[in-house]
């Protein structure tokens, strides 16, 4: 969907009007710093400075605290490093086969849900983003109204099973791919970064809408395309409702649903002699969930992030 | 005003009135101007419609995806106005018009829910939504690309961590034996109960919501300031701007449209708090504090299964939102000429 | 605006054309009772023989849904229900999600039962029983009685579990119950006091708790009797003093609780001024329905046990833990894995729970105390002969357990095939797990025992694996006659019998102190509850807040006329709860 190829194209070729300018960028003229830039720079270097301990330490935590016995943890004597190293929480875990079976559908469950989600959002957005769309008004309300009402649990678990969705992908993968509040964010984008001159100026070339959108305007999107996988794919990496409402056979079950399983488990017993043992490892559980299934996404981040951070922008089409 | 919330600048005149709407009507013939005018519009509706028709192809996924799965069970808004039980047949309902929503209004506790409920979002929110975008200015401006790019890693971080752990985690700091208590006893001062205390349910609350949150809410801004015509930062800088006047006149109005898009969306969604996270930290030295509609709504319909009053709550709630959506979409429109629609 | 009913009429004709294909499904075959009878051999009268003959074991199936522990079997797979199934020849499939999922499918299920026919583990409200009773979508199982001859007889015999588990709307019987009653869960507290700690109080600090040094190993004894001048002594010298001796002062706890659990709560320390409370403060006293807190001595206990939080005798930290934590600091401590140091570890000199042995690592170092008697002079009275506990309301009945749907197919088979559950030896199976694997096959004095060989495996590992749970019936006659009562549970009993049972007796205390049974009410009284419970929720709250802020006379007189307030209606909800628990004792 997003080629990175295709985008360094763009910035690096002249032959597209609308990347010349960027390549008229100036040698970096080296400007010395007055104090108050300087004083700018400090005070900012202390705050994120000061964000990154207060992040940093409780993240610490969650790690050390996977490793550490609950005992420990409860007494309060875990604070920086693992006390009484205890792995069966993570043994807990991989013991069971079914894991593997949650990741292989929570990565596959979320790859086409993304896909779907963007490829939808995207193109809406962009119709949105004309002021020149029929109905346009019409559509807003239409879907401002479903960032509101909805029909609550019953009916949509009936809709759903009404078109024979029930113990199937599309159960978990179908309802919410296109969010309200993700579709004006995108709109806005456009509205905002690609004016209509282009557009025009691009059909009087003779080019129809879908070749425009697609060879014009998604290749310039890298920024709110990444924002948008970014914020579809942990959503759906991090639900578990519609999994555990619309599905009851094992082998579909994602991720969420399977770790939720493991620590109900746990949480579970008949009170009497396990029952301290259970609770210190359901304890100790909560925090090896969070590793088990963050840290794979955690890792992707910073390839999401290049297409933003070094990002071709829709802004810089204006005029 | 609601006329003039939709208003959309020019293209308010392509407003779609049915064109059908004229023959059938032929008492309007006998004044001249009206279907003259009516005409004109007409044609230049049509002519917009026949040029642009093919951006309706664009919306077709979108639109179909939200009729299924929005638009369709939607009908189960109908339960507010029921005396209604998981089961029960809709269409035949038991109707009781707008009980639910009278005995909802007159629970001694409506007031005192209401006013937790709009403290802790405002709270939240003034906190919240600028906060993101500081975040996004101060790393975007680090010189640093590097670093700036491993501390947005950083702080997307708590994202990831499950509710039931970040409730669990403040229970094991500031607990009576916890790591926040133990530092102020080592300071020589005398444990707190942070738990038992009503009023620190709502500082907590909030800033461990957006300890969580406001890396990954930085995001959006942080794309938007990427596209930041370096041109005029340099035009900016020739002209002798200083680092943070740049960031006032340069930065900050390229990303305004997306920033008032935020605000009014923010504000539209500033009373939708969900319970689970206040479920979990609720004790009953904070309740006074800590219930709010959400967890009134939870303990109603979830746990006595009144779906009928739990849904007029539900919808209540909305409608507030609503309302403070088309304020806030107002408001901005007249001062600046961003807006949602 | 035109537009949105435009789209909203579209939305309504888009479900009307999916319900018009939705549907349909209970394609089974539809027998009368006299049908049944002479197709399949149906009979319900006589217990020791199958329900149906092989044909009818064939022909007639059952969907149950049930939500299951994830330690446990699937109950297709149980001993125990191969067992039923040899027995009677009905068939009965089990649809199991986990219990999370269960929270989340059941209103679902409920509206759509999709070709099931009972919810076994339903665990639905008093509340719920009723409104579906009221819709026709649970059956009246009162009206198949005769095809239950072990339920009709537990209701012949017992009519006070008869009238808790109907329904005052209509006199129908909605549900089938979990009956287990072994005289626990009334009291749950016991207080448990540090054997170590004490004696070196008594000997290095001379506390005077009425022993004398010589006499420390001979009195230090389960049952001792201490009264609050003396229990605050001696948790003061446990606040003092390094007691565990590891090098800290600090870090014991002299008493702790989890403050408003089911269990181990706060609620015995006001027997020391001869108050019955419980979580919910409201009791049966001289059958009347009975606010605690609205009591003769109630704010002099607040301001007391105030006192004792305020200096540290209670831990404040009893207040906000919960349960887990609670556990965990009990065994935690420096190097406690050396047996010898064991004592090193231990925090707790005194604590209330419902046993001993999961709170601290070396159970035997903590005695088991009688209740406190209250002190000699508090705000001017003399509570010294108060010694009484907390009685709570969690019956041993659980009336939700199994619901039926109704226009099931051949329901009065599937009614005769739980009624079997209801036989002494069938509840012992699904409840403790099948005999073989729970229970030795030879029966010792008639008695079903525990199995002594289990291969490493816990009783309760056991029990999670095997048994499904759910509806039973052991009362005492089956306790005696035939099932042994696990060790833990019998301990337990013991010490109740000992150290509780004799201090809420009317000879004792002068009134009839009771819990509260399982009530039903009326859908109009539940609309009454209703309006008020949030506002009692809220103000009830503020009592357990007084036990760390403590609360001066006029704040409490403030508070009391404001709980009696018309606003939060205390009065109006005593008497829905009166007129309900009247109806219990007195039939309808």
């Amino acid at each position: 969907m997003e080629n990175p190829a295709l985008e360094n194209e763009v910035m690096q070729t002249p032959p597209a009007p609308a990347a010349d300018m960027r390549q008229n960028k100036p040698r970096r003229r080296r400007v010395r710093e007055t104090p108050g830039d300087r004083a700018y720079y400090i005070i900012t270097y202390i705050l994120l400075g000061l964000l990154t301990l207060i992040v940093l330490y409780p993240l610490w935590f969650v790690v050390v605290a996977s490793f550490s016995s609950a005992e420990a943890v409860f007494a309060g004597k875990v604070f920086l490093w693992p006390v009484d190293i205890d792995f069966s929480g993570y043994a807990k875990c991989f013991e069971r086969s079914d894991i593997w079976i949650g990741y292989a559908n929570t990565v596959w469950y979320t790859a086409s849900y993304t896909l779907l989600s963007v490829v939808f959002t995207l193109s809406a957005a962009w119709a949105l983003s004309r002021k020149s769309l029929p109905f346009r008004k019409f559509f807003m309300i239409f879907f401002t109204i479903t960032m509101f009402f909805g029909g609550g649990l019953i009916p949509f678990y009936n809709v759903v099973s009404d078109l024979g969705m029930l113990n199937t992908p599309f159960a978990v993968i179908l309802p919410g791919t296109v969010s309200a509040w993700n579709l004006f964010m995108a709109k806005t984008f456009f509205q905002t970064g690609v004016p209509d001159s282009i557009v025009e100026a691009a059909e009087l070339d003779g080019a129809n809408r879908l070749r425009l959108f697609v060879s014009v305007i998604v290749p310039i999107s890298a920024p709110i395309i990444a924002v948008l996988t970014l914020y579809y794919a942990i959503g759906q990496w991090n639900s578990y409702f519609n999994a555990k409402l619309f599905l009851t056979n094992r082998n579909l079950y994602p991720l969420q649903v399977v770790l939720t399983d493991i620590l109900t488990a746990a949480e579970s017993s008949a009170g009497g002699d396990s029952m301290y043992e259970n609770m210190l490892l359901a304890n100790q559980l909560k925090y090896v969930t969070v590793i088990i299934s963050s840290l794979p996404v955690f890792c992707l981040y910073p390839f999401v992030q290049k297409y933003f951070a070094q990002g071709v922008l829709v802004g810089s089409l204006k005029d | 005003m609601e006329a003039d919330f939709f208003k959309d600048g020019p293209s308010a005149e392509a407003a779609p009135i049915p064109a059908e709407a004229d023959p059938a009507k032929p008492d309007v013939a006998t004044d001249e101007k009206t279907p003259l005018g009516k005409r004109i519009r007409d044609s230049f509706f049509a002519r917009n419609f026949r040029k642009n028709w093919t951006y309706l192809l664009f919306l077709i996924p979108a639109v179909v995806v939200t009729i299924i799965f929005a638009y369709v069970p939607m009908y189960g808004l109908l339960i507010a106005f029921q005396d209604f039980m998981p089961g029960d047949n809709i269409w035949d309902g038991r109707w009781i018009g707008f009980e639910n929503f009278t005995k909802f209004f007159s629970d001694p506790m409506f007031w005192p829910y209401m006013g937790n409920t709009f403290l802790l979002c405002i709270l939240g929110f003034i906190i919240g939504f600028p906060l993101p975008i500081l975040v996004a200015v101060m790393l975007h401006t680090t010189k640093n690309k590097k670093l700036s790019k491993i501390l947005q890693t950083i702080f997307n971080g708590p994202h990831f961590i499950s509710l039931v752990v970040l409730v669990g985690m403040l229970y094991l700091f500031f607990g009576r034996y916890g790591l926040v208590n133990n530092i102020i006893e080592s300071m020589g001062g005398e444990r707190f109960s942070f738990f038992l205390s009503e009023g620190v349910f709502r500082p907590m609350y909030i800033l461990s919501s957006n300890w969580q949150d406001f890396g990954w809410s930085s995001i959006i801004y942080l794309a938007a300031l990427s596209g930041v015509e370096q041109a005029q930062h340099e035009a900016a800088t020739i002209d002798g701007a200083s680092r943070v006047q740049r960031i006032l006149h340069v930065d900050l109005p390229a990303i305004m449209p997306i920033i008032s898009v935020m605000l009014i969306m923010s504000i539209g969604g500033l009373m939708g708090v969900g319970y689970e996270k206040v479920l979990l930290m609720q004790t009953e030295g904070n309740i006074s504090t800590s219930e709010i509609i959400a967890t009134y709504v939870y303990k109603q319909g979830i746990l006595k299964a009144k779906a009928g009053y739990a849904t007029a709550i539900g919808l209540f709630n909305s409608v507030i939102n609503l309302v403070l959506l088309i304020i806030a979409n107002t408001a901005s429109k007249r001062f600046s000429e961003n807006s949602l629609f | 605006m035109k537009k949105l009913i435009a789209i909203c009429s579209i939305g309504c004709a888009a479900v009307l054309a999916l319900a018009a294909c939705g549907g349909g499904g209970g394609n089974r075959e539809q027998n009368t009772v006299d049908e049944l009878v002479e197709k399949y051999g149906y009979q319900w009268t006589d217990n020791s023989k199958p329900i149906l003959n092989a044909e009818g074991a064939k022909k007639i199936s059952f969907s149950v849904y049930s939500s299951k522990n994830t330690s446990a079997d699937d109950y297709n797979d149980m001993k125990i229900m191969e067992t039923l199934f040899e027995q009677t020849n009905v068939n009965v499939q089990w649809e199991n999600v986990s219990e999370s999922s269960y929270t989340d499918q059941k209103t679902l299920k409920l509206s759509k039962p999709d070709g099931l026919d009972a919810i076994y583990h339903a665990g639905l409200t008093p509340e719920e029983i009723s409104q579906y009773a009221d819709r026709g979508r649970i059956l009246p199982i009162s009206d198949y009685l005769q095809y239950m001859p072990n339920f009709s007889k537990i209701l012949n015999d017992r009519p006070d579990i008869k009238r808790q588990i109907t329904n005052v709307d209509d006199g129908k019987i909605y549900t089938l119950p979990r009956v287990e009653e072994m005289g626990l869960k009334p009291y749950p507290n016991l207080l448990f006091l540090n054997k170590t700690w004490t004696k070196k109080a008594i000997e290095e600090g001379n506390v005077d708790l009425g022993i004398a040094k010589s006499e420390v190993d001979s009195k230090l004894v389960d049952g001792l009797s201490l009264n609050a001048d003396q229990m605050a002594a001696l948790l003061t010298y446990f606040k003092n003093n390094d007691m565990n001796g590891n090098g800290n002062a600090s870090d014991e706890r002299p008493l702790s609780f989890v403050s408003q659990n089911w269990q181990g709560n706060q609620c015995d320390l006001f027997g020391m001024f001869g108050i019955n409370d419980n979580p919910d403060h409201r009791i049966i006293k001289n059958g009347q329905v009975t606010y605690t807190y609205l009591e003769e001595g109630y704010k002099d206990a607040v301001q007391f046990i105030y006192e004792w939080v305020k200096n540290g005798l209670i831990d404040k930290v009893s207040f906000e833990q919960t349960q887990d934590s609670f556990l965990a600091n009990g065994k935690s401590g420096e190097g406690v894995t050396a047996a010898a140091d064991i004592r090193k570890g231990e925090k707790y000199g005194a604590f209330y729970w419902w046993e001993s042995k999961t709170v601290v690592t070396d159970p035997d170092n903590y005695i088991c105390c009688a209740p406190l008697k209250g002190p000699k002079n508090f705000n001017g009275k003399d509570y010294s002969n108060c010694q009484t506990v907390c009685v709570a309301n969690t019956p041993e009945i659980d009336a939700g357990e199994l619901v039926f749907f109704t226009k099931v197919p051949n329901i009065e088979v599937l009614l005769t095939y739980f009624d079997r559950y209801y036989m002494p030896e069938i509840s012992a199976q699904i409840n403790y797990g099948p005999i073989g694997i729970a229970f030795e096959e030879e029966k010792e004095n008639g008695k079903l025992v525990p199995k002594q060989e289990t291969g490493g495996k816990t009783a309760d590992e056991i029990r999670l694996k095997n048994a499904p749970l759910g509806i039973c019936y052991l009362t005492e006659t089956e306790w005696e006659n035939t099932v042994q009562m696990e060790e833990r549970a019998q301990l337990r009993l013991d010490r109740l019998k000992k150290y509780v049972y004799p201090y809420v007796t009317q000879e004792k205390l002068g009134y009839k102190v009771e819990p509260i049974p399982n009530l039903q009410f009326t859908i109009a009284e539940q609309d009454k509850m209703d309006r008020y419970s949030a506002a009692i929720e809220t103000q009830m709250a503020n009592l357990t807040k007084f036990l760390y802020n403590g609360v001066s006379d006029s704040d409490w007189t403030k508070y009391i006329a404001t709980l009696n307030g018309a606003g939060v209606g205390i009065e109006e909800v005593r008497k829905v709860y009166q007129a309900a628990y009247d109806r219990i004792v007195n039939g309808n």
